[in-house]
């Protein structure tokens, strides 16, 4: 062959085309082809059209040799398609298991080509014919890979290929069966584009998990509930609740995720099946209190008061004779408590309310910077005030600034009364007594802005939870005809009944939007979509018949975002209704088609939808278009917030100044709590945009991007927003930004975290839904209160079997000083550097100061935030709020130190330190939390340190020690205690002053 | 290998030696350092543009500097972990056994103690290739190719462990030199294969830095044996972008294209190519443009154009074109005696420049040169005299010669056959006609392609434009605050 190879293959081409009838030649040339081919290939090329009559000839006996001959060629040729289809020719020629680049190339292309083919077939419904030895080489990989052991890359080629036998065949097979199946989910939701689909593999999942030994029971109930499968949840949840201990445990951990994805209607319905599937009749609710109300503390306590059904449950617990079934209808009882929200919502209210670091010297700065008499940044401190204090019942600082809060006139003080829905969010068992002396009623006529505020409130308190508001609200709605009062009732009756579907409310919203009232109009429309969050429900057709016959913008604009909220997360299923609104006459129905698209495919980053968003960005008429085009990217690109500022950045440079404003909102939004650098660093030289609302857009981009980041990246932010909100030149637009952005920052007593997504990953509706409706505060600013929706507690709490609070600690394997609360010194310096103080205020520096020193000198040099430090923190706001100074230091300091002696020895070294139980855990910090091995308590979901995490006792007989008595008793105790004199003493005088007459003694409300 | 006291010995022997070479090993050592440094920051940004050209600069600065203590003391240093240590042991195998010098292996040996001190961390496998080409200039720079060929083969062989793109521009540094190695050694029909497997991986991974040199180096290997019909089969058949990433390679590629075209006889076509390599060419690239030179003038000669002096003159090239420069003259002339004279006494020259093929052409192209001369001296000639004019042998093959050369446009003339002369027509006035118009024309569109061309290949910073903007911020904002300042002072007054 040595002289062939010198030569080139041009010798064997020629015997290619001997005219002779003879195989035998042929088939040699072929061979010693195929052996040179690599380094001959385009010599070969030149007479490829002879080797290719060969495959061709069905007399030749060779075929297959021609045609991998062939396949060889067009594959140097680059040519990879026609290769593909030769060497699909060569049969078994065509070896799939030799590792060459040759076959890997071609195995690719191969399972390319099968992949679009499928989804063409499965997902656009077209009739394709897939060639069978393509499906045959496909499954042979799927094989080879489950040989192997390489189940991950079966279950991916599987479920690219659309082929649901194979992906049961591959669990079936693999050897970790739990593991694949879990890795399958994991893919499933974070990578399969397309609905429909991704719910037939959910389903085949869910149906193999229960072939399993021990399935994880909350894996399960997650994917039931993305398939809106109530009935199942409440079976298994029924199975547990009957089971050993840990399975109860279980259960409790299962509500307790479900709870967070906030659907309020599936959870309810979850409650009815549990009744149903209960022994007794579901209207006796034999909850046995008796046994539990003592063990379970702070807890039931707190619920106690508002537990309607507690007096109802004596008699038939006499009934429930059997023990045990006393027992599983208690464990049923408090799972449906925690369903219901009151256990978690009550939990994290405890810890809000305990954890409080809101510095009030902060809003007295702001305070004292800014003009009163202008209302715009008068009602954006109020606001700033609702954020930093949103969720923790305080409202000191409304209290000690009634005059000044009493500027509120008009709209402001709608809003400024809807701040105190903010403040005491989540506070289900007094909300209502709360806000009763602002509520309308009958009779007594108030100011209608106050009493729609506090309606409107009162949605925000009872938002997703609002059976006990329900009927109320509704009463105040049609007992008034008020279009203010119309307005703060329907967002309310929204925010309450989020994503019910209830048909009376719906009857009554609608009555108002047709009378076509513009102020009513708007918030009807917002509060319809809010109704009926996410059920693509056909008045969406109706409501967009109306959007074209109204005259009032407002309502159109209230009508299009309703819209969008009602197609929350449809994917597909909004198609339709897009391609409608994207192609109308009216820019502002066009604005909504942009939200229709956010909202439907938020956080799948689907392409289809980028690129649409990405069109009307740049392309459409209206600048309100275009702005909500860009500011609808941060919505569908929420699932990787990384990507977000790629994707914007060009249109952060635009010139037109509302894509900028959206481009910047879009990071806002996608990159919100993650302190991404990339987002920081696009948005940073926005701050400085020569147009005022593009820079009012940054600061609160940034806030949201950079809320409870470290401080030393938050502490030039915070300097930054106060140089702007002190500066007298400053635009109005960019002072309300820096407002609004301070607020954020130090958003629910420094607790919270703008929570996009829950545990498990699932997108948590309420939050997406309420920042939809935030953005609209361009047009509405009582709307810039839907942000709180958004906020969700950082926070571990690890509780009992019995939901109780035991003491216990984590450890945290990082520097204590990253993660820390950022101290109030700060506050101090940047007093004194604006020169602002007044004459007390100096004098509670410098007696800080001088407590300071002291405390420095005990303390030696050491310069650090742990615990000892939060608790120093707390008792510095307080102190400096009631004006007591040194006196109210003295004790919280002396407490202090001693509790902090040991800790201060931890934190002088670097290394980890410890967290008592109800801890605040950042999201960042998430990782560096260890759960003690020796620890007598274990979560019982795994790798999860953070939320509500229901712990395993390893020494169930030793009594359990709760969280610290001190605290404890303060909490249920004081929840209400600073709270309830709070509204109805002093934050009613604000108000009370001008319009209002003295509040009556806290009573419950019964309407 | 040696005893710790001749060691010592050889040290105080040798101070002042050794301190001096102490500041230059510090210097290289530095050099090296920062090599490192940067393969790591260019791999942490994966910014394969970094790499291609500072880590050029870099390596050829170190380039004169390297010994083999330094070498040895670099992979030492640098490659670390489990994976690196048998590329490490190989590569000071073999440095260490090229050394002899006594003090040089006793810095090795120094070196060979702390190589425990590094093992078990992680060495990035571009740092292994780096050291790799590193070792491989340093024995190429000695001409000791047996050595550098079997480097290149065990990084080759390495190589095909990863696939980051972030090694292109090393491994196309290495597949060079593996080249090279083997024409230093004569097998350069050795690789062939190996090059082209690496071709073929190289375009499925879209790696062009490596897929240009790789067809560069095939085209080489092809024309090196004279296979010009082997080289254009490949080059037409084999994927390439249409635009080059390397500038430099894209110039050996014209100038191998150049090549096949001249053999092929396509001259013009030959000649654009040829001149654009050398246009192109950096001035560094000496040998590269004396060898590109060579071919533009035996094309432009085979072109019947004649080449201005100054191209034979110019700085560097002097020397070695000065057989073309005889030759051209000879052409010039269209004696055939001088021609031939030339032809012989450089004949050697060449047949190393692998263009006597070429001369054997021209030979026709000296005759056409001399009867041109002969039909603007003389409107009227005998083909006799012509004959002897030419030094041909008879009338008969002049009146040959010369119809062959009015066939083909050479010369514009009539033969009258029975009376055996040769007639010039008469020279019109070109600028009666529409050819002054088209010269221009022609020049204008090659300025306006050469402005585009510089136009397109202008490459910009990612964000360049951010700094303007910055800029432009700035001085949208000084006027306002001059407001402000303004405003400031009023306030004071009142």
């Amino acid at each position: 062959m040595s002289v062939s190879v010198m030569s080139g293959a041009t010798g064997l081409l020629s015997l290619l085309s001997e005219p002779c009838q003879n195989d035998e030649l042929k088939c040699h040339a072929l061979v010693n082809i195929n052996k040179v081919v690599d380094e001959y290939w385009f010599q070969i090329s030149g007479s490829i059209a002879s080797v290719e009559a060969l495959y061709e000839d069905d007399e030749f006996s060779h075929r297959e040799l021609a045609a991998l001959v062939a396949s060889k060629v067009f594959y140097h040729l680059g040519e990879l398609d026609d290769a593909l289809n030769y060497a699909l020719g060569a049969g078994s020629l065509f070896n799939v298991n030799e590792e060459s680049e040759f076959v890997n190339t071609l195995v690719s292309r191969c399972l390319d080509r099968y992949f679009e083919l499928r989804v063409k077939e499965i997902e656009e419904k077209q009739e394709v014919d897939i060639d069978p030895r393509l499906t045959s080489v496909v499954e042979r990989m799927i094989n080879r890979c489950c040989e192997q052991g390489q189940f991950e890359q079966a279950v991916g080629v599987a479920l690219e290929a659309r082929r649901l036998d194979k992906l049961e065949e591959v669990i079936a097979q693999s050897a970790d069966s739990v593991k694949t199946i879990k890795y399958s989910l994991a893919v499933c939701q974070k990578l399969i584009i397309n609905r429909g689909f991704r719910q037939q593999v959910l389903r085949l999942l869910i149906r193999l998990y229960e072939g399993v030994p021990s399935p994880d029971y909350i894996d399960v109930c997650q994917c039931l509930m993305f398939l809106d499968d109530d009935k199942e949840v409440a079976t298994i949840l029924n199975k547990l609740l009957r089971g050993s201990k840990d399975d109860v445990a279980l259960a409790y951990q299962v509500c307790f995720d479900l709870v967070e994805n906030e659907m309020q209607s599936f959870l309810i319905k979850v409650q009815q099946h549990l009744d149903v599937l209960m022994p007794t009749p579901a209207s006796a609710t034999p909850t046995p209190l008796a046994p539990s109300v003592q063990t379970e503390g702070d807890v039931e306590m707190e619920q106690s008061d508002s537990a309607p059904p507690a007096a109802s449950e004596a008699s038939p617990l006499l009934a429930a004779s059997n023990d045990t079934d006393a027992n599983v209808l208690a464990q049923l009882g408090k799972a449906k408590d925690i369903l219901s929200g009151k256990v978690p919502i009550g939990l994290y209210l405890d810890f809000m309310y305990r954890n409080n670091h809101a510095d009030l010297l902060v809003l007295k700065g702001i305070k004292t910077a800014v003009e009163s008499r202008n209302s715009v940044t008068h009602s954006a401190t109020i606001l700033a005030n609702a954020y930093m204090h949103a969720g923790t019942t305080v409202d000191t600082f409304l209290r000690e600034n009634l005059e000044w809060l009493s500027k509120a006139t008009n709209w402001s003080k709608f809003s400024a009364t809807a701040g105190l829905g903010v403040i005491h969010r989540g506070h289900l068992q007094q909300g209502q007594a709360l806000m009763a002396p602002y509520l309308p009623r009958n009779g007594a006529s108030g100011s209608p802005y106050s009493e729609g505020g506090a309606l409107y409130a009162l949605g925000l308190i009872y938002a997703n939870h609002g059976h006990d508001v329900r009927s109320f609200l509704l009463n105040s709605l049609r007992n008034t005809s008020n279009e203010i009062i119309q307005h703060g009732a329907c967002l309310g009756l929204g925010l309450a009944s989020l994503g019910t579907e209830d048909a009376e409310i719906a009857e009554d919203i609608k009555n108002v939007l047709y009378s076509d009232s513009a102020v009513a109009g708007e918030a009807a429309g917002i509060g319809m979509g809010l109704l009926l969050a996410g059920s693509a429900s056909e008045k969406a057709q109706e409501l967009l018949s109306y959007a074209h016959e109204t005259q009032h913008e407002k309502i159109i604009r209230g009508i299009v975002v309703g819209l969008a909220i009602i197609m929350y997360g449809r994917e597909e299923g909004a198609d339709t209704l897009i391609e409608q609104m994207i192609r109308d006459q009216d820019p502002i129905i066009r604005y909504g088609g942009m939200y229709v698209i956010g909202m439907a495919y938020r956080g799948t980053g689907n392409n289809g939808a980028v690129q649409q968003l990405l069109h009307f960005a740049v392309s459409d008429v209206s600048d309100d278009v275009r702005r909500a085009a860009t500011l609808c990217l941060g919505f569908v690109l929420m699932n990787s917030p990384e990507q977000c500022p790629k994707i914007v950045s060009l249109l952060s440079e635009s010139f037109n100044s509302h894509v900028r404003y959206g481009a910047a909102m879009a990071v806002g939004l996608a990159c919100a709590g993650t302190g991404l650098k990339d987002a920081v660093s696009l948005l940073e030289p926005m701050l400085s945009d020569p147009t005022d609302f593009v820079r009012q857009g940054a600061l609160i981009a940034t806030a949201l991007v950079m809320v409870q980041q470290p401080e030393t990246r938050l502490g030039p932010l915070r300097k930054r927003i106060d140089k702007m909100i002190k500066d007298k030149h400053e635009e109005v637009m960019c002072k309300m930004g820096a407002i609004m952005a301070a607020g954020i920052i130090d958003a629910g007593g420094r607790n919270v975290t703008i929570g996009l997504r829950s545990q498990s990953g699932y997108f948590r509706r309420t939050s997406v839904v309420a920042l939809a409706v935030f953005t609209q505060h361009w047009y509405w600013y009582p709307l810039t209160y839907f942000l709180s929706l958004a906020m969700q507690p950082t926070a571990l709490i690890g509780l009992t079997d019995n939901l109780q609070m035991p003491t216990f600690q984590v450890e945290c394997t990082c520097k204590p000083s990253i993660f820390a609360y950022p101290s109030p010194i700060n506050v101090e310096k940047k007093e004194e550097a604006s020169k602002v103080p007044t004459a007390v205020l100096s004098t509670t520096a410098k007696a800080k100061e001088r407590a300071k020193k002291k405390e420095a000198e005990k303390k030696g040099t050491v310069k650090l935030e742990g615990d000892k430090m939060e608790t120093d923190e707390k008792a510095a706001p307080a102190s400096a709020s009631t004006a007591g100074g040194e006196e109210g230091k003295e004790p919280g300091n002396a407490g202090g130190v001693e509790a902090a002696a040991a800790v201060t020895k931890e934190a002088d070294v670097t290394g980890p330190y410890t967290l008592d139980n109800p801890t605040r855990v950042v999201p960042s910090q998430a990782k560096f939390i260890r759960f003690k091995a020796a620890s007598r308590w274990t979560p019982i979901k795994s790798k999860v340190s953070s939320g509500i995490l229901v712990m395993k006792d390893s020494s169930p007989d030793m009594a359990v020690d709760l969280v610290s008595p001190q605290v404890a008793a303060a909490a249920p105790a004081a929840v209400p205690a600073p709270t309830v004199p709070a509204p109805v003493r002093p934050p009613a005088q604000p108000v009370t002053q001008t319009e209002e007459p003295p509040p009556p003694e806290p009573f419950e409300y019964t309407p | 290998m040696t005893g710790t006291s001749t060691a010592v010995s050889s040290d105080h022997n040798q101070i002042l030696p050794l301190a001096s070479s102490n500041a230059e090993r510090s210097t290289a050592h530095q050099a090296v350092t920062a090599i490192v440094a940067l393969i790591e920051s260019a791999v942490k940004n994966k910014d394969a543009r970094l790499l291609a050209g500072r880590l050029n600069r870099l390596i050829s600065a170190v380039r004169a500097q390297l010994t083999p203590q330094i070498l040895s003391q670099f992979f030492a240093s640098s490659l670390k972990g489990e994976e690196a240590n048998s590329t490490r042991s190989f590569l000071v195998g073999l440095v260490v056994n090229t050394s002899t010098n006594v003090m040089q292996v006793e810095g090795m040996e120094h070196v060979d103690t702390d190589l425990g001190v590094h093992s078990g961390s992680h060495t990035l496998p571009e740092i292994e290739m780096v050291a790799f080409l590193l070792a491989l200039t340093y024995f190429i720079d000695q001409e000791k190719f047996q050595q550098a060929k079997s480097i290149a083969d065990a990084a080759v062989t390495r190589m095909s462990a990863f696939n980051r793109r972030t090694l292109d521009t090393i491994a196309a540094k290495i597949y060079y030199f593996l080249s090279l190695s083997a024409e230093g050694l004569g097998t350069l029909d050795s690789i062939r294969g190996t090059l082209l497997g690496l071709h073929c991986t190289a375009v499925l991974r879209h790696d062009s830095v490596g897929q240009e040199m790789l067809m560069n180096l095939l085209l080489r290997n092809y024309l090196h044996y004279n296979l010009y019909d082997q080289a254009e089969k490949f080059r037409s058949k084999a994927q390439k972008s249409d635009v080059f990433k390397s500038y430099q390679q894209y110039c050996r590629y014209l100038y191998f294209v150049g090549r096949i075209r001249t053999i092929q006889l396509e001259y013009t076509d030959a000649k654009e190519s040829l001149q654009q390599a050398v246009r192109k060419a950096p001035t560094s690239a000496l040998g590269f443009r004396v060898a590109a030179s060579k071919w533009l003038i035996l094309v432009r000669l085979l072109l019947g154009e004649v080449p201005d002096r100054q191209e034979f003159t110019a700085p560097g090239l002097h020397k070695a074109l000065q057989p073309y420069l005889e030759l051209t003259q000879a052409v010039r002339s269209g004696d055939l005696v001088a021609f031939d004279k030339v032809a012989k006494v450089y004949n050697t020259k060449f047949r190393d420049d692998h263009t006597n093929n070429l001369i054997t052409r021209l030979h026709h192209n000296v005759l056409r040169t001399g009867l041109r001369r002969i039909t603007l001296a003389y409107s009227r000639i005998s083909l006799a005299d012509v004959a002897t004019k030419l030094h041909l042998n008879s009338a008969e093959d002049a009146e040959c010669i010369v119809a062959k050369a009015i066939r083909d446009g050479g010369i514009d003339a009539v033969i009258n056959h029975e009376l055996g002369f040769l007639a010039s027509k008469e020279v019109s006035d070109v600028y009666s006609t529409g050819e002054p118009q088209a010269a221009f024309h022609a020049r204008i569109a090659f300025c306006l392609d050469l402005h585009n061309e510089a136009v397109k290949s202008m490459r910009y910073e990612p964000d360049a434009h951010k700094k303007l903007q910055q800029w432009s911020r700035k001085e949208r904002i000084s006027p306002e605050e001059l407001a402000k300042a303004i405003a400031d002072d009023d306030e004071e007054e009142y």
